[in-house]
């Protein structure tokens, strides 16, 4: 028999990432530097975000040799004037894939941060130099690091680190990566125009490789409101969910040490450290409402185990098993597991068993999903078949899969809360979009928040139309969690929803200088595709859409209507005062009068100016 | 000498005064703050009929109005309005113009018509609104007719008034243009008009001094008569008092060219100066092939339909007019008037026009 032995080896995240860098958007140097841009100056907005701070963003892009074709070597800089990263943190930041600070259930820009690292890496293997960081926290000392990674090793290699004074609070990153301006130069002109529309709060400057400034200047000075974490809606969680959520009600195991069993000896005002079960019981039960919980915890477990409070320092609790009624713990002395049956009858079981079984549905309902109350619980227990007093603990696995499906398909929660969300508001779209088109007419909506499949998710839309606007037909900006797509527009749902509407009903003509943003803020945009260039058409989404487009449309119909009256007239008056004095020329010499006739009183009673 | 006012003079002073009325109205209207308009009888085949005392087509009583308000009429109004004018001046100045001359004359009052069949249903509308043919008011179409014969002219354009000719010193005939369709007519030895179809019989006739044989002026038409040979047609019955006789194709087309001239066309029913009721087809008649034994040619299934279509129309439906559409749809074929050639060249001179002509006169 051939040996023919596979090796299965772990490897980092850096390179697997590495070996698939195709998926995250490096797959050329025209894709890649626009993701590369991409990702630092969403990082800096979200960033700035979460601290409150009006976004400052400086993003610079300079050719390292002028002289050379694309694709060659470009630096790549952005500074921003955020929280800046933390000493400590910056080497990890940095220097390893899969470290970051967006874990969270609540709506930013990015997932997890990869994209910068991913960013740095490719930077990294293109041009083989490392990724240079100032950060100042405080305004007042800078550090400043230049960092490698290791890829195999998925660990940061900082080659220098030194402190200076600075006057400047934030973080500055540089790196320099292969790439192809002449080719992404148009999309990265189109990123930053577009995501300066949808972050009318932040100050963007570009500087292209060619000696352009592109310069977007703050709007408006108020932040939107920052998104806040919260618990999920029924509906967003599935079996693992609610299994890792059960598993996180349970009580931590106790885990009686010397220390613990003295504070108990403590607070049951005994001295002697051997107090057996015939003591510490009788005392328990005269001192019990005056004792913590843990101290209670332990008491009920001298009671089921009939052991003295100093056995009990040398058990680890494995196990309790309320439905088998056994405990499994390990002896530290024998260096054994050994499993004891409980007695109902003893003192203090109930107390360890309610204990032990975790909250009750109602509770776990209450508590751990957003905008549950008690009545709502009790309601939902039965239509799954549960009593509210039913014991998390005690859910056995078809349970746990009878409950996951009642939560996805009870119709009686209420919509998801949105405070997750950080929707721009309709208010600095309004100006935003003002100040970009200039335009004639300018209506903006937020639908309320709405949910799919438990991410709730909230619509706003704003609609320019004449102006400044230089386009014929439609445009359309889409944004989603305020980053703009800009690729795969034919197969979008805001796209579907715009082209489906009958636009002649509203006075559009398909020539009409019109603007449409739309942008759709989720915890979790379904996106069609890995580009994340593309939403999916989700009923709900699609709804919401339909409906603040019609809403929008029928207040630029009635503008149309207004304007189309007022154009009439002035076509009119425009008609009278190009023909009624050739009217009035002609029929003077036929008449065969000195003067012409008195016809100015028409041309004004017919508004002609 | 107390000589009667030319009928040329009388024209011109018809239709000044014409002008001069519109014209004053609309100045008042607009002097008074209101909106002027016109009231163009409407030419739509509805309003058309056929009116048997005038023995013609005639508009009937509905009017459209054309606003000068109404912003979708403003601009033809004042189109018309422009023609007014112009008609105006070419008539005061006795300058003649054409269609297509009015066209371009249009541009340089920046009333821009969009082609030249703006400007010409323009002319029709004035010629309805005033019920005046175009040449009165000094718009004439391209001269295709002629006429020959003993017939005394003055001409009144200007650099030529008082100037007389007499119509039998260019054996080409004359050009029916402006001048002469204006000129006065003086006098004439001539007892009979011959208006004939073709132009290749016209130049037979005058070799053949038809016009001395029979005392006659010879007129032609050039296929459907331009209306200005109509109108010289009309006159030279009226002021002349010339009977009127016409010689055409034995087919249904040159059937039609004798009632156009008999009675006008639909085309022209808002006209009243273009026909003459007394004129008389002669031939060549659809009986005319058998009698005559001419060479004929079949007739085309657009020429059975032209016949269906003809005996609809009321002015066929009796009379030498309805046997000859009869007889044309039963023997099925035609005969041109120089079918007669095959009996020699002067054969139609000789033999068939005598007949004729005694024939019109016992008429």
């Amino acid at each position: 028999m051939s040996v023919n032995k596979e090796r299965f080896n772990q490897i980092s995240p850096s390179e697997f990432f590495y070996r698939n860098r195709d998926l995250a958007g490096f797959s050329n140097p025209t894709r890649s530097l626009y993701t590369a841009v991409r990702e630092f100056v969403e990082n800096s907005l979200d960033a700035c975000d979460q601290a409150g701070i009006l976004p400052e963003v400086r993003l610079e892009i300079k050719a390292v040799d002028p002289d050379k074709q694309d694709p060659r070597t470009y630096i790549l800089s952005v500074r921003d004037n955020g929280p800046g990263v933390a000493t400590e943190h910056v080497p990890l930041a940095f220097g390893t894939v899969l470290y970051g600070s967006k874990f969270g259930l609540k709506q930013a820009r990015g997932m997890f941060g990869l994209g910068a690292t991913m960013a740095i890496l490719y930077g990294q293997i293109t041009t083989n130099k490392p990724v240079s960081v100032s950060s100042s926290v405080n305004g007042r000392v800078q550090d400043n690091f230049q960092i490698l990674l290791d890829i195999q090793k998925n660990k940061p290699v900082i080659l220098k680190h030194d402190t200076t004074k600075t006057r400047r609070r934030g973080l500055a990153v540089s790196i320099s990566l292969e790439g192809d301006y002449s080719k992404a130069g148009a999309k990265i002109r189109d990123y930053v125009y577009q995501t300066s529309l949808i972050t009318p709060y932040a100050s963007i400057t570009f500087l292209d490789p060619k000696g352009n400034s592109y310069q977007y200047d703050r709007i408006i000075k108020s932040m939107p409101a920052p998104p806040t974490i919260i618990n999920p809606h029924p509906h967003g969680v599935d079996v693992e969910t609610i299994r890792r959520m059960v598993l996180e009600s349970q009580p931590a195991m106790p885990a009686p040490d010397q220390a613990a069993v003295r504070t108990l000896l403590t607070a049951l005002r005994l001295k002697d450290e051997s107090a057996g079960y015939d003591v510490v019981i009788p005392r328990a039960k005269e001192r019990w409402k005056r004792l913590k919980d843990g101290h209670k915890l332990l008491v009920s477990l001298v009671s089921v185990l009939e052991c003295g409070l100093m056995d009990l320092a040398h058990t680890r609790i494995e196990e309790i098993d309320v439905l088998g009624k056994k405990v499994h713990y390990y002896d530290l002395k024998s260096a054994k597991t050994k499993t004891v049956r409980m007695d109902e009858s003893k003192p203090y079981y109930s107390h360890l068993a309610r204990l032990v079984s975790g909250e009750t549905l109602q509770s776990f309902l209450t508590k751990r999903f957003q905008r549950v109350g008690r009545q709502t619980a009790d309601r939902f227990a039965k239509f799954a078949g549960f009593l509210p007093e039913q014991r998390m603990g005690a859910l056995t696995n078809q349970d746990m899969v009878r409950l996951s499906d009642s939560l996805q398909t009870y119709g009686e929660f209420l919509s998801p809360d949105p405070s997750c969300l950080a929707p721009l508001g309709p208010d600095p779209l309004e100006r935003g979009m003002k100040k970009f088109f200039e335009p004639d007419f300018l209506s903006v909506v937020q639908r309320r928040a709405s949910a799919y499949s438990g991410f709730p998710f909230v619509v706003e839309m704003g609609v320019a139309y004449g102006g400044n606007i230089q386009n014929r037909g439609i445009k359309v900006y889409r944004f989603a969690n305020r980053i703009p797509l800009l690729y795969d527009e034919g197969s979008d749902v805001v796209l579907k929803v715009i082209n489906e509407m009958d636009w002649s009903r509203y006075k559009v003509k398909s020539d009409a200088p019109l603007v449409i943003a739309s942008h759709i803020c989720s915890t979790r945009i379904p996106y069609k595709t890995v580009g994340k260039e593309n939403v999916a058409d989700r009923t709900e989404i699609e709804r919401e859409l339909r409906l603040a487009m019609q809403h929008l449309a029928r207040k630029l119909s009635s503008y149309m209507s207004r304007r189309g009256k007022a154009e009439a007239a002035k076509k009119r008056a425009n008609l009278y005062a190009k023909y009624l004095p050739l009217v009035s020329q002609f029929c003077t010499e036929l008449a065969g009068r000195g003067t012409e006739p008195k016809y100015a009183r028409i041309l004004k009673e017919e508004g002609v100016g | 000498m107390a000589r009667k006012k030319s009928s040329a003079a009388r024209n011109q002073k018809d239709i000044l005064g014409l002008l001069k009325k519109h014209g004053a109205r609309i100045y008042d209207d607009l002097d008074r703050g209101r909106f002027p308009h016109f009231e163009i009888p409407s030419r739509s085949v509805s309003n058309i009929v056929y009116d048997t005392e005038l023995r013609q087509y005639i508009l009937g009583n509905s009017a459209a109005l054309r606003s000068s308000k109404n912003t979708s009429q403003l601009r033809s109004f004042t189109q018309l309005m422009w023609l007014a004018f112009f008609a105006n001046r070419l008539t005061q100045e006795k300058k003649s113009s054409t269609l297509r001359d009015v066209y371009y004359s249009s541009q340089a009052f920046t009333i821009d018509f969009d082609d030249q069949s703006e400007s010409d249903n323009i002319i029709v509308d004035l010629e309805a609104v005033l019920a005046k043919p175009r040449e009165h008011f000094h718009i004439f179409p391209e001269e295709r007719s002629s006429v020959f014969g003993d017939l005394n002219i003055e001409y009144t354009v200007p650099g030529y008034e008082g100037k007389r000719m007499n119509l039998s010193n260019h054996p080409d005939g004359y050009a029916i243009g402006p001048s002469l369709t204006s000129a006065e007519l003086l006098d004439t030895s001539a007892e009979l008009v011959i208006a004939i179809e073709k132009g290749g019989l016209f130049t037979r006739f005058v070799e053949e001094q038809v016009d001395k044989k029979f005392k006659a002026i010879i007129v032609d038409t050039g296929g459907q008569a331009p209306r200005s040979t109509r109108t010289l047609l009309k006159r030279l019955h009226t002021e002349l008092s010339l009977p009127v006789v016409i010689l055409t194709d034995g087919d249904v087309y040159g059937e039609h060219i004798a009632m156009v001239i008999k009675s006008g066309s639909a085309n022209a029913a808002h006209l009243r100066e273009l026909t003459v009721p007394d004129a008389k087809w002669v031939g060549v008649w659809a009986s005319d092939i058998e009698r005559y034994d001419l060479p004929t040619i079949p007739m085309t299934d657009s020429d059975v339909k032209r016949c269906r279509d003809l005996q609809k129309d009321p002015r066929y439906s009796h009379g030498i007019w309805k046997k000859e559409l009869d007889v044309f749809l039963k023997i099925k074929r035609k005969a041109e008037l120089e079918a007669f050639s095959k009996y020699g060249l002067t054969n139609i001179t000789d033999k068939y026009l005598p007949h004729k002509i005694e024939l019109a006169r016992s008429l």
